[in-house]
């Protein structure tokens, strides 16, 4: 039998053990309860590490990494030696791609444009994150809605898009640079994931019963977005404008209906089709 | 630019983790972003070299691993007389970090965060790639140039004292009452 060490039993805790030193780390741990606490304590200290380092990983990126990112500001050193340098051409950069007008004009309009883009990012990161793009599967989503409406102090409801082709992967939280986040993807058969996410917001969606649907690409990203219920929700995906609007209205729908009383005539069983909401405009 | 153009959904994917790698090394937010910059503009200056298919993030991060060793080998140079290695780093501890409060659902994880500064950057950046990003050791060994055995022994160390920190409060407690 081959002698359990300590290297073993961190790599194991890890994931990094494979074939037959796996086999005996886990005999070993079937035995003894001490190693098996040991193992247990690193992958609490992992999760504790990850739930205290994720949370960056959801700030807004500033204007000029972008840049860096498609290839425009390369003069990294030059920046540094000159703070207000630095300062001008991130001024100079950020009035060119029209951040800063575009902000001040979406912000007036009632929604933080911000929340879009940081939707586009998200989505981004987690859409492309192969191992881990989320917290809690598909395979507990009863338990992903509750968790998910105890952080956010909100009812989550998780839309059904099967009928789209898109199945439910799973969600997380994302603890945003004010308000935690929730996020659901989705993924159709294609390998193609959309995002929905979500947070408490104060903004108002205008007019009372009045939502509209705003439209944003976010660095290739398409992005629809809208305020309903104290919440504002982002979609987004890598399908182009009318095929994510379409799923946005379903979203939408499917949202807006269990907050309402269900139709009197509604039989058993709910075959009938759902009474569609009024769909909100377009903008954008 | 257009001959090998680096992909752009999955570089701007990775700015968000380059961040972090980059916080946890400079431990000062202005500084980690100045790093991913550079990091990012060397990315460019280097595409050449980057094989289409790999993992972009791991080659970012290698670039960034020697661009900050680079920049510390400099600093070390400029002031011969101060010592940059685990003294300096394990004292200090404070992160120049914003960290919003409400962040933070359980007052421990923001302890931890002020535990992962304290440690000597070697380990929390050992730490971060094998712990957080979930990388081999063996990737990490190539990527910090050591063998994988100095991967798994700073692991190794920085867990250890960790978990001392996070035993020591509670016994601090206890005698206060």
């Amino acid at each position: 039998m081959l002698a359990i060490t300590d290297d073993d039993l961190m790599a194991y805790a890890d994931g990094q053990l494979a074939g037959e030193r796996r086999e005996a780390v886990e005999q070993a741990l079937a035995r003894d309860a001490a190693l098996a606490a040991r193992v247990a304590s690193i992958r609490e200290q992992n999760a504790a590490l990850r739930d205290a380092l994720d949370p960056w990983l959801a700030e807004a990126i500033p204007p000029r990494l972008i840049a860096a990112a498609e290839g425009r500001a390369g003069g990294g050193r030059l920046l540094r030696m000159w703070p207000a340098l630095a300062a001008a051409a991130t001024l100079v950069l950020g009035i060119a791609v029209g951040w800063f007008g575009r902000d001040a004009m979406l912000e007036r309009s009632g929604m933080p444009t911000t929340f879009a883009r940081q939707a586009a990012l998200t989505h981004v990161l987690y859409a492309a994150d192969q191992r881990r793009p989320v917290e809690v599967w598909a395979n507990e989503e009863a338990g992903l809605v509750r968790w998910l409406t105890r952080r956010l102090s909100f009812d989550a409801h998780v839309p059904d898009l099967n009928p789209l082709g898109f199945a439910l992967v799973g969600g997380r939280l994302v603890a945003g640079n004010e308000k935690p986040t929730a996020l659901v993807m989705y993924e159709n058969a294609e390998k193609q994931r959309l995002t929905l996410q979500w947070r408490v917001t104060n903004e108002k969606a205008g007019e009372p019963g009045e939502t509209s649907f705003r439209y944003s690409l976010e660095n290739g990203v398409g992005v629809f977005y809208w305020i309903e219920d104290e919440c504002a929700y982002a979609l987004s995906g890598p399908l182009d404008r009318a095929q994510l609007l379409a799923v946005a209205r379903v979203v939408y729908g499917q949202l807006a209906t269990p907050s309402k009383p269900a139709p009197a005539a509604s039989p058993p069983g709910g075959s009938v089709p759902k009474t569609t909401p009024e769909q909100p405009r377009v903008q954008g | 630019m257009a001959d090998a153009p680096l992909p752009q959904p999955e570089l701007l994917a990775a700015i968000p983790r380059l961040r972090r790698y980059a916080r946890v090394l400079a431990r000062d937010a202005a500084r980690a972003d100045d790093l991913v910059q550079e990091t990012l503009a060397r990315g460019w200056e280097k595409r050449r070299l980057w094989q289409a298919g790999t993992d972009l993030r791991a080659w970012l991060f290698t670039i960034m691993h020697n661009v900050f060793v680079n920049q510390r080998a400099g600093a070390a140079r400029e002031a011969a007389n101060v010592s940059l290695d685990a003294e300096s780093e394990a004292g200090g501890g404070a992160w120049q970090v914003p960290v919003p409060a409400a962040q933070f659902a359980r007052v421990e994880l923001a302890e931890i965060l002020q535990q992962v500064g304290r440690l000597p950057v070697e380990q929390r950046e050992t730490l971060l790639l094998a712990a957080v990003e979930e990388m081999r050791y063996e990737e990490i060994a190539v990527m910090m140039s050591v063998p994988v055995g100095t991967v798994m022994s700073r692991l190794s160390r920085a867990r250890e004292k960790l978990r001392r920190m996070t035993d020591e409060r509670p016994a601090a407690l206890k005698r206060v009452k």
